[in-house]
């Protein structure tokens, strides 16, 4: 087995000594602490999921009485989360796509094009990056039912081409692209949109696939504004769903924790999939997804 | 050809820039209608009196002074410094120790920090929903069928004023925690490990490479996330929407959360609920704006 | 002035806002999986004779069922639908579910594409009306002849001050107290013929929530002391300690000013009441500060609690929705306090977008008709109510009489009839409820007049102060509430 090196702050030479030893297991077993910690909750909803109503407000066992998935399934079934599913895959699309080309574009003009004036809006890009946006949720709701995108996935998809992060992910990552290779793009007369499209997003992979994997996430996530666009219609997405479940009370406890389950899978397999570049960029950015 | 080329360029300058302005304009307009406008909207609808999504009457500062004199928003105001509070608490110090913990791991390293960051990527509601089962105060809540293995007898957890912010930070400690560890890790990882032999000539043992080493190391950063984590912590809303509906007797209802309620909560009084997030914009451009001094002072320092 | 009479016109018959009390957009749950075949042959009895082929129209339906609803709901309405297809060849309907709130139904309103009927709460209608977001349907219902059948009660809410009719009823309600009969039996609580023994006044309810306690561990009594819950089913309660009238939680004075009172001996006592569930009989379930309407369904529904304030339109809820067999299920009067016997009545009303044309009025009368929403006895009501009851039965729900909005003898008559054939409950568990209705035992009374929902939210609160902390003050929590809510009526209308 290859040799790990070690970086932190207890070095090889410190392992002679017995008490760093002693402390260096007990490091080991706070971290199983906390992977178990991490774990568990995701483990227990799974297990609730296979009680019924009333075993689940009776029963004082984490274990269920029956593995089967039959309850799973009626859930699935009768809540329709299949088309939830699919409206929630519409929306993730729309999202990453938007989230790629517009941000994408302005990241471009801040980081490449700079034109005169830009710095006024790098600013502006920056400020926002501290603002949430739950905060102007009111007026934002109001400006879309005036424009008549309620019950649309248009307003959905466009709010992830105006996310602060991304821009800020986007110029960064830019600002380190080589000048020359653009330059000379430009001189072989390549318009500034052919150069963005065929020489910077090819080079720009690892930060296409960050902000693509957080649009991802997110716009799974998202619920709020969502809820208020498509709360009335048939277009709910997963989340929307979820919170209309708990706000209008209108599912039962156990089908609800089935709910959840439904909810987490597909971030638990994005995660599983993109693991490295999660825990890897979230780092590198210094912001969280 | 090359000399027209050139003058083209010349010439083109100002063209240029228009392009540049242009291929910039959809995520102009997207920031300004998504962004920009809406927050400048709040300040004007806080200031009329709104029917619906009308603008009804202009009102100067009456919708501030009705909002501010409630009883509930001195309340909203007090709780959101309570989430503050026991946000600092319960979830500042823990990422960095997790992530010191982690950092020192050898085997099994990854494993770690994708199990640390795991959390993070669930959906926030979703989290909300199972946690509420487990502070669940029946014979089948979570806890309580832990703890009774334990001989420990039931008990009831959210109807208790005084620990529901505790338990709500909890539960957004539990998702971001992980997550802010590996931003805590990247930084610590920078040190250069010859540094360590270093402190080890001068005699110094682990805990005393931790104190003069490490923790420098994170100085700056730790006052970025500081900041950071009190700016998140105002956006607390769903989560007492969710778990308690601001309950018991108003004791989570945070400030966002009233402002929720003045806009969807079946008053519709939109020009109130835009009064309270002037308010809490205001209060976040302060936050920010010590940010960013320190920010600027570290930055100088360094 | 004239706008405070309307609203107090709300008085007589009042809904709630309180998602899915009212019934509307119910997504139930827990259907059992039921054979829509049975319900379908209901309908085939139903006319297919064309009746009027020239009505050319289209009309959306906003009171459609989710598509997450019980497929014998859904396919009750597919019934009705085709059924119209038959009568009004030309008339195109447009399934369209809606689940009504009034901030989403406005923007709708005022866009243009607010569905052509929907199902608002009867705190609603008058509202709608003022700011003209609500067609007027008072043609089409002269011309289908039931104009002079309405209760009074509803003519007044649903007209506006032109006597132009702007809704129709849909659904009414009586609060009233669930039992989980079982529980009761568990803890001896029964009479002679093996009925529950249920508590006839407020007292009672503690003794014998305390008796169950002791006896089967659970909770004697759900109070959902959530948001604006507790502060809802408190209005009644204080009723019966005697808030009503000159001590009323709300009035307004001769000035014409709207004036708070949660401060007479009668408020106070009533609130020690709800203390006392907690802290002296301690009866009530361990999470009521969270509990909303859907959990305290489930807890009475899974025997974790014996005693629910609820309506009668909600009895499917424990039943169907949580399990609990009809057997085992009872509903009684709200219980009698020391200075009355109010209990809480209101319900939820089809209403019509404000664009709709005359044809669309008359096709959506057509279509009522067809769902058996008017005062008709054709065979088309019978089969479609026949059909109602089955789908109920089916799904394990009490089939129950329904309390009526028409003033129409005959037809209420012919209703009761057809119910009985579907009863699949012993009725003995709920004569005494319909008895103490019909035989006026029992007072009805709507929601407090302005701003209840504040009003209840406030008093949610106070419920939550003493409910989780022993010691609280019960005249400074009330003192506080009246003032905080007396702001607020000043704000909102005294002043505006």
């Amino acid at each position: 087995m290859k040799k790990l090196p070690r970086t932190g702050v207890i070095r090889d030479y410190d392992m002679h000594s017995v008490s760093v030893k002693i402390g260096y297991a007990f490091i080991y077993i706070l971290c199983a602490v906390m992977v178990i910690f991490a774990l568990f909750p995701l483990v227990w909803v799974v297990l609730a999921g296979f009680k019924d109503l009333k075993e689940f407000m009776s029963s004082t066992s984490i274990l269920p009485n029956s593995f089967s998935l039959s309850l799973f399934l009626k859930t699935w079934d009768q809540l329709g989360i299949a088309r939830n599913y699919l409206n929630s895959l519409i929306s993730v699309a729309g999202s990453v796509v938007c989230a790629l080309v517009f941000n994408g574009l302005l990241g471009y003009g801040l980081a490449i094009l700079k034109p005169k004036g830009y710095g006024f809006v790098k600013k502006l890009v920056m400020l926002s990056l501290l603002m949430p946006t739950t905060i102007s949720i009111v007026p934002l709701f109001m400006n879309i039912q005036r424009l008549g995108m309620g019950n649309s996935f248009l307003p959905l998809w466009l709010s992830y081409g105006a996310n602060a992060m991304y821009v800020v992910l986007f110029v960064q990552f830019f600002e380190s692209l080589p000048g020359s290779m653009i330059e000379a793009s430009r001189i072989d007369g390549c318009t500034p949109l052919q150069t963005f499209f065929r020489i910077v997003m090819p080079l720009s992979r690892p930060i296409c696939a960050v902000v693509t994997i957080f649009a991802i996430n997110a716009s799974w996530s998202d619920f709020l504004l969502p809820y208020l666009v498509l709360r009335g219609g048939s277009m709910q997405t997963v989340m929307v769903r979820l919170f209309v479940f708990s706000t209008e009370q209108t599912v039962n406890a156990d089908a609800m924790m089935r709910s959840v389950v439904f909810s987490m899978i597909p971030p638990i397999i994005l995660f599983v999939l993109f693991q490295k570049q999660l825990t890897e960029n979230s780092v590198s950015s210094g912001i969280k997804g | 050809m090359n000399s027209r080329k050139k003058a083209i360029t010349l010439s083109g300058k100002r063209t240029e820039a228009v392009k540049a302005w242009l291929i910039m304009l959809p995520g102009l307009i997207l920031m300004t209608f998504f962004v920009w406008e809406p927050l400048l909207e709040s300040i004007r609808m806080s200031l009329y009196k709104t029917e619906n999504v009308e603008l009804v009457e202009f009102v100067g500062l009456d919708n501030f002074i009705s909002v501010v004199t409630k009883s509930n928003f001195t309340q909203a105001l007090l709780n959101t410094f309570g989430y503050t509070f026991w946000s600092l608490v319960i979830g500042f110090l823990l990422p960095i120790f997790l992530a010191m913990l982690i950092g020192e791991t050898v085997r099994g390293k990854g494993f770690f920090r994708t199990a640390a960051y795991l959390p993070n990527m669930l959906p926030g509601l979703a989290v909300i929903i199972l946690w509420s089962a487990f502070f669940s105060g029946g014979q089948n809540g979570v806890l309580n069928i832990l703890l009774s293995k334990l001989g420990i007898p039931a008990q009831s957890y959210l109807t208790r004023a005084e620990w529901v912010k505790p338990i709500i930070i909890f539960i957004a400690t539990w998702k971001g925690a992980g997550a802010t560890a590996l931003i805590y890790m990247a930084s610590m990882a920078s040190v250069n490990a010859e540094l360590y032999d270093a402190a080890v000539i001068d005699g110094a043992g682990v805990l005393a490479r931790v104190r003069h080493v490490l923790l420098p190391s994170i100085k700056k950063l730790t006052g970025t996330m500081l900041i950071l984590q009190i700016i998140s912590v105002f956006q607390i809303m769903y989560e007492p929407m969710v778990l308690t509906k601001g309950g018991p007797d108003n004791a989570s209802l945070s400030i966002m959360q009233l402002m929720w309620q003045y806009a969807f909560g079946g008053t519709m009084n939109y020009g109130k609920a835009s009064a309270v997030a002037v308010i809490v914009t205001l209060i976040l451009l302060v936050l920010t704006a010590i940010y960013s001094y320190f920010d600027r002072k570290e930055s100088d320092w360094a | 002035m004239k706008k405070f009479y309307r609203i107090i016109s709300l008085l007589l018959v009042m809904g709630i806002l309180l998602a899915g009390c009212g019934g509307a957009g119910t997504v139930t749950d827990e259907p059992a999986y039921t054979s829509s075949a049975e319900v379908i042959g209901e309908l085939s009895g139903m006319s297919s004779e064309v009746i009027d082929p020239d009505l050319t129209c289209t009309i959306t339906l906003g009171n459609w069922p989710a598509d997450t609803a019980p497929e014998s709901e859904r396919a009750l309405f597919d019934g009705y639908k085709a059924t119209m297809e038959k009568q009004y060849p030309n008339v195109t309907l447009v399934p369209d579910y809606f689940s009504y709130t009034l901030s989403n139904y406005v923007p709708m309103a005022k866009g243009g594409t607010a569905p052509s009927i929907f199902q608002p709460p009867f705190t609603d209608p008058q509202l709608l009306i003022s700011q003209g977001l609500v067609g007027d349907v008072t043609d089409a219902l002269e011309a289908v002849g039931v104009l002079d059948k309405f209760s009074p009660a509803y003519y007044e809410m649903l007209a506006d001050e032109n006597g132009r009719i702007y809704g129709l009823p849909r659904d009414g309600y009586v609060l009233g107290l669930h039992i989980n009969a079982a529980l009761f039996r568990e803890a001896g609580l029964v009479d002679e013929e093996g009925l529950p023994l249920y508590p006839t006044t407020l007292q009672e309810l503690a003794e014998y929530g305390q008796i169950i306690r002791e006896k089967t561990g659970k909770a004697g009594l759900v109070f959902p002391a959530s948001e604006t819950y507790g502060g809802w089913l408190f209005t009644n309660i204080a009723w019966n300690f005697g808030c009503v009238g000159e001590n009323a939680l709300e009035y307004q004075d001769e000035t014409g000013r709207w004036v708070c009172n949660f401060t007479s001996d009668e408020c106070i006592a009533a609130m020690n009441y709800i203390r006392d569930l907690r802290w002296t009989y301690d009866i009530l379930n361990v999470d009521a500060t969270t509990t909303d309407w859907a959990g305290s369904h489930s807890l009475l529904g899974t025997g974790e609690a014996a005693m629910n304030f609820a309506a009668d339109d909600s009895v499917d809820q424990p039943t169907a929705n949580k399990g609990l067999p009809v057997g085992d299920f009872a509903l009684v009067p709200f219980p009698a306090g020391p200075e009355g016997r109010y209990a809480l009545a209101g319900g939820t009303c089809y209403m019509f977008s404000p664009d709709i044309t005359g044809d669309q009025a008359t096709a959506l009368m057509a279509y009522l008709k067809i769902l058996g929403k008017l005062p008709f006895l054709d065979d088309d009501i019978i089969a479609g109510m026949r059909a109602d009851y089955a789908a109920k039965k089916d799904r394990g729900a009490p089939v129950l009489p329904a309390i009526s909005a028409w003033n129409d003898e005959d037809y209420n008559a012919a209703k009761q009839a057809i119910i009985e054939q579907y009863c699949n409950v012993d009725m003995r568990l709920y004569d005494d409820f319909f008895g103490s209705i019909s035989e006026g035992t029992i007072t009805l009374r709507a929601e407090e007049p302005v701003f209840a929902q504040q009003l209840y939210r406030e008093l949610t609160s106070v419920i939550q102060r003493l409910i989780t902390r022993e010691n609280a003050d019960v005249l400074k929590a009330l003192t506080e509430a009246q003032e905080s809510f007396q702001e607020y009526l000043d704000d909102e209308i005294n002043n505006a």
